[in-house]
This record gives C-alpha cells, sequence and structure tokens, in this order.
C-alpha cells in the first residue's frame, strides 16, 4: 500500500515538471528550467521507490497517466481550459483503468 | 517554394526527435527500476543521463510539433515500451486482466493528450487549412 503513496507524490512532482517545463520556454528561463530539474529529480526518486514493488510498465504507466489527468483538472481549474467530452472521457478511461489495475492485484 | 521544403525538413527533424524522445523514455523507466531506489549505480547514472536527454528532445520536438499530439505519441511509447521492454528485462509478465487495464490507461491518457490538441481542434472547426 506504502508504493501506492510513493506513487502518488511521483504524480504530484511529476505535474510541477509538466507546469515548469511548460514555463521554461524551451529552457531559456533560469529559474523555470530549475524547477523543472529539481521537480524531475523528487518525482524520479519517488517514482524509483514505488518501482521497487511494482512492475515497471505498470508502475510507469499508472505514474504518467494520472499525471496527465491532474494537469487536465488543474488546467480546468486555474487556467480557465475546457473540459469537454473527449477529455473527461480520457480521464475516466485512466482511472478505470488505475482501478482495474489495483483491483487485480498489481501491487 | 524553398519555405514549403524547410519547413517540410524542420517536421521530419521534430518528427524524429520525439520518437528518440519516447525511446529515451523507455531506458529512462527501465534504469528508474533496474536502480531499485538508486541503490545501484550504473542504473541510477543511466536513469539521470535520459531523464536529461528526454527533456531535450522533447523540448526540440515541441517546437515544430503541436503539444497535444506530441505528447500523446511520447506518452503512448513510453507506456507501452516499458511495459513490453520490462516484463523482458525484468521477467515481470503481467497477467491477461493487468494486460487489459494497462491497455485502457494507456489508450486514456493517449486520447487525453490527443482532445487536449489545440490543432486536432481547430482542424476539426475549421479555422485551419493545414
Amino acid at each position: 500500500m506504502i508504493s501506492w503513496l510513493y506513487l502518488g507524490v511521483a504524480v504530484l512532482f511529476e505535474i510541477a515538471v509538466a507546469f515548469s517545463a511548460g514555463n521554461a520556454q524551451g529552457f531559456t528561463r533560469l529559474w523555470w528550467t530549475i524547477a523543472t530539474l529539481v521537480s524531475g529529480a523528487i518525482a524520479t526518486f519517488f517514482l524509483s521507490l514505488a518501482l521497487l514493488e511494482f512492475d515497471v510498465g505498470v508502475g510507469y504507466s499508472i505514474w504518467t497517466s494520472v499525471a496527465g489527468v491532474g494537469i487536465v483538472i488543474l488546467g480546468a481549474v486555474f487556467f480557465q481550459e475546457r473540459l469537454n467530452l473527449r477529455k473527461l472521457s480520457g480521464i475516466a478511461m485512466v482511472i478505470g483503468g488505475v482501478i482495474g489495475l489495483r483491483l487485480s492485484g498489481a501491487a | 517554394m524553398t519555405n514549403t521544403t524547410s519547413n517540410q525538413a524542420n517536421n521530419g527533424r521534430a518528427w524524429i526527435a520525439l520518437l528518440l524522445a519516447g525511446a529515451f523514455e523507455i531506458v529512462y523507466a527501465l534504469s528508474v527500476a533496474g536502480s531499485e531506489a538508486f541503490t545501484v549505480l550504473s542504473w541510477s547514472i543511466s536513469a539521470i543521463v535520459f531523464f536529461l536527454l528526454t527533456l531535450y528532445a522533447l523540448s526540440v520536438a515541441l517546437k515544430t510539433i503541436d503539444v497535444g499530439i506530441g505528447y500523446a505519441v511520447w506518452a503512448g511509447i513510453g507506456a507501452v515500451g516499458s511495459a513490453v521492454f520490462g516484463s523482458v528485462l525484468f521477467e515481470q509478465s503481467l497477467t491477461l486482466g493487468q494486460a487489459f487495464w494497462l491497455a485502457v490507461i494507456i489508450a486514456g491518457v493517449i486520447w487525453l493528450k490527443l482532445a487536449s490538441s489545440e490543432k486536432l481542434q481547430a482542424d476539426e472547426s475549421g479555422l485551419t487549412a493545414s
């Protein structure tokens, strides 16, 4: 169960990576570039803790996909990006898949 | 005319950078797993190197390729690749049920990234000719 917590922390910092990299403008802005690298290091470390338990394909896919969902939801909440039916169905597939994996005993 | 040719060359290079970013991401994921929480030096160094290579290749690719489409392709390659090569390299065989749910997640994230593509949305509403 602790490995799911590690994965959750890794997801939060992966969202920070996407946000910082987006603001770093091709890594020409120093502080956003540093933020990208630091959050990437933390995300990677927590991913590595989770992968002690998870199979790499399963842990990695949950990590990157749930981060993707988080990015879209944050975009809708804070940056007024539209949530349409397609985005919602993609979010539902990711969440449904994670629940399915959990129930089928992937760590 | 020359403009079109150089645009196409740029586009080709960007897609090669994107495919490379996907391949680097697979090596990154495998290295993170192999590092066993950064206690194995060789895999740890490999993880750091391929993390930086991925960031660089992706940033080059996304200068030309639409972000939504680019992320969809990159995330798809990384997820499918790490599942396939992970099961071979670390002998982590998925059950049929796990493989099914994994496929649902990967399809979901690709679909989600494509739905976030400004270019595809613009194409559909007929705003751009390309």
